[in-house]
């Protein structure tokens, strides 16, 4: 009865039960393109072209007057040190952070690749920093970093190894390393699932023709784990690396770049520009030329070990 | 080269116990076919030989070593898998090169072993390319090259050739069946293909549930199956089987199947009023002039013989003949059983009914 009344008011007494405006049963493709494309132009290429736009402005920040000078900001930004240093911070960061995560993740994700009751939990367990927000997490480390009442700095006081004279978010030589410990601590995870992911989708034969073949489960590792893995370890170096390069929270939360600038990354120093000089026009300078940074250094390593997705 | 001793090996996974006290043993150079259905632990008795899986009891030797709880590798066998488990991101000279390579053999040895497996096998054409790039009786081949290249004590095929279509397999079985009269190493290979087993075997071994049913040549066990298991699995088309009572009809034992009096041979260890099953293989129940009526329901010409699918008074039976005759459905025809041939299983053991000697 229901299913008659509906095709009579269909008035075509077709066999369409529901009634759809065209446009949601279209089978040309731009009705379904256009909100995901209007999102990205929205959110991702009018600001990246406005930025573009604005670095070509020369900005007084005492009358607040924009002029159009194409080359003044890029010149400024190739003359500005502290430019170069927030480069070689920023590049050193990345690095170190990402081959620590690297190699952790992947040894962990070998301890964690088991079917024996438990690891189930243990792998779930071991995501849980993924879900600390990174303003939280850094906010954590600096109350353990603290140099008076920090659990950490004082663990490093009794072992010998730090001085209370120099605490570690204070002293440009600790500080760096201190923050990319808290990277470690809470994107490790990351690069384990992704490696465990890798592990547990290699098939079994060649391992077990490699152990009648005669190889050690060292030898298998060298010569057949890592093969077998290197996609998916350079997509993880890819995505980590693109993530570690714009590196902000951490940083503001903890040391606000200090001490001087020995902390300062790209991202920090265009937040300082932006935020503190209110110099809009250099600061989306300082962007973009980070965006350029990124986009070379991830084209070069794509390059040279032909990731393909 | 190396003979390879199993004794009352046991294996459990928790509580379930999946070999019950196996004891098999393959004498140096011999091929042996373990042989059975799904699940009934022919690839974990191999893979135990292998190392692969560890006993929880009993003893496994390979020559003079006992090899228990030996890594794999300090085993020296060689083993060909059946989904190939070749590496891939390696060439096929590195595919069959990589336990020299990892025993740190000179360079100009390895460059002549794996020439002369290429050659054994036609694979020279294909040494520098990936495994992707071949064909699935290719890389069987580089599978069973890296197996040969080094020279094992025993060769262990677990279901190699289960992943090859059918012509290919032919082809391969017979070449595997050449490299072992070549290399005359002593071999263990796992299949369900009693065409395979027949084919190959020095000796088959029919497992069931984790049980040996029956170990014997081919021919042995298709002649003189130990049990009913054995007699339905070996043969294609299946033994026939009826169910009847042994009846003395003056003076003489016969079968009573139904209606139908079935003959049978002399000397058999039976009694009046046994209930038994009467097995005759296809090819000993002919079309003949005199014998057991049957109307024929199916006919199969497969070409060098005919299978005869018949009603026998309410049994079903498949009868053999290499005769071309025009024969039609519903016909009625005299079937023959080959007295000889004819065997007898206890209704209630399943057990085959010797002849007395």
């Amino acid at each position: 009865m229901a299913e008659a009344q509906i095709n009579h008011q269909d008035g075509r007494g077709g066999r369409k039960l529901l009634a759809l405006p065209q446009w949601l049963t279209s089978e040309h493709p731009l009705p379904w393109l256009f909100p995901a494309t209007a999102m990205l132009i929205i959110f991702g290429i009018y600001p990246v072209l406005y930025s573009l736009w604005l670095s070509f402005f020369k900005r007084n920040p005492a009358t607040r007057v924009e002029k159009f000078d194409p080359s003044w900001n890029w010149s400024k930004l190739i003359a500005d040190d502290r430019v170069w240093d927030a480069v070689v911070v920023t590049l050193t960061y990345t690095s170190v952070a990402l081959i620590i995560q690297l190699v952790l993740g992947m040894l962990i994700a070998l301890l964690l690749d088991s079917d024996r009751r438990g690891f189930g939990v243990l792998r779930a367990l071991m995501t849980l920093p993924l879900v600390v927000p990174p303003a939280v997490t850094g906010m954590m480390f600096l109350l353990m970093y603290d140099g008076s009442f920090g659990v950490i700095s004082h663990v490093l006081y009794d072992l010998g190894i730090l001085s209370p004279n120099a605490p570690l978010l204070a002293n440009g030589s600790t500080a760096l390393l201190s923050v990319i410990i808290v990277d470690v601590w809470q994107w490790t995870p990351f690069m384990v699932l992704i490696m465990l992911a890798g592990l547990r989708a290699l098939p079994k034969d060649p391992f077990e023709a490699a152990a009648i073949d005669g190889a050690t489960d060292v030898q298998a590792f060298f010569r057949l784990t890592l093969p077998m893995m290197s996609k998916i370890i350079a997509l993880a170096v890819l995505i980590r690396g693109i993530d570690l390069f714009r590196i902000y929270d951490y940083v503001k939360v903890m040391t606000d770049s200090g001490p001087g600038t020995a902390t300062e990354t790209l991202t920090a120093y265009t937040g300082t520009v932006y935020f503190k000089s209110a110099d809009f026009p250099y600061a989306s300078t300082v962007a973009i030329f980070t965006l350029l940074t990124v986009l070379v250094v991830a084209n070069v390593f794509i390059k040279i070990f032909r990731v393909r997705f | 080269m190396a003979s390879v001793n199993v004794e009352k090996l046991v294996k459990k996974y928790g509580d379930l116990e999946v070999l019950h006290s196996i004891d098999l043993d393959v004498e140096d150079g011999q091929f042996v076919v373990l042989l059975g259905p799904s699940g009934c632990g022919k690839s974990t008795l191999l893979r135990t030989i292998a190392g692969l899986e560890s006993s929880t009891s009993g003893d496994i030797s390979i020559g003079e070593r006992n090899v228990n709880g030996m890594h794999p590798k300090d085993r020296n066998i060689a083993m060909v898998f059946q989904n190939y488990a070749l590496y891939a991101h390696m060439k096929v000279r590195d595919n069959m090169a990589f336990s020299m390579h990892l025993n740190k053999t000179p360079a100009a040895r390895i460059e002549e072993r794996v020439n002369w497996a290429a050659s054994i096998l036609s694979l020279e054409p294909y040494l520098d390319r990936y495994p992707k790039e071949l064909s699935g009786g290719q890389r069987q081949r580089v599978a069973m090259g890296r197996a040969i290249v080094r020279n094992p004590d025993v060769f262990l095929f677990d279901e190699p050739l289960s992943n090859l279509d059918a012509k290919l397999r032919v082809q391969m079985r017979t070449e595997i069946k050449e490299l072992h009269k070549r290399l005359k190493t002593t071999t263990v290979y796992v299949t369900h293909d009693q065409i395979e087993a027949m084919t190959m075997a020095d000796v088959v071994v029919i497992m069931r549930d984790g049980h040996i049913e029956q170990m014997g040549s081919p021919m042995e066990i298709y002649d003189n199956p130990a049990n009913l298991f054995v007699a339905e699995f070996i043969g294609s088309p299946g033994m026939n089987l009826l169910a009847g009572k042994i009846v003395e009809d003056s003076g003489k034992m016969i079968c009573r199947v139904g209606e139908l009096d079935l003959p049978l041979p002399e000397q058999m260890n039976i009694s009046a009023g046994q209930d038994v099953l009467y097995g005759i293989r296809p090819e000993h129940l002919i079309p003949s002039e005199t014998g057991v009526k049957a109307t024929i329901n199916v006919v199969e010409p497969t070409g060098p013989e005919t299978h005869l699918f018949c009603h026998m008074s309410g049994h079903d039976v498949c009868a053999v003949s290499r005769e071309r005759m025009n024969w039609k459905a519903d016909e009625v025809i005299l079937v023959e059983p080959t007295l000889e041939y004819v065997h007898l299983f206890d209704a209630q053991t399943k057990e085959a009914i010797k002849r007395k000697t």
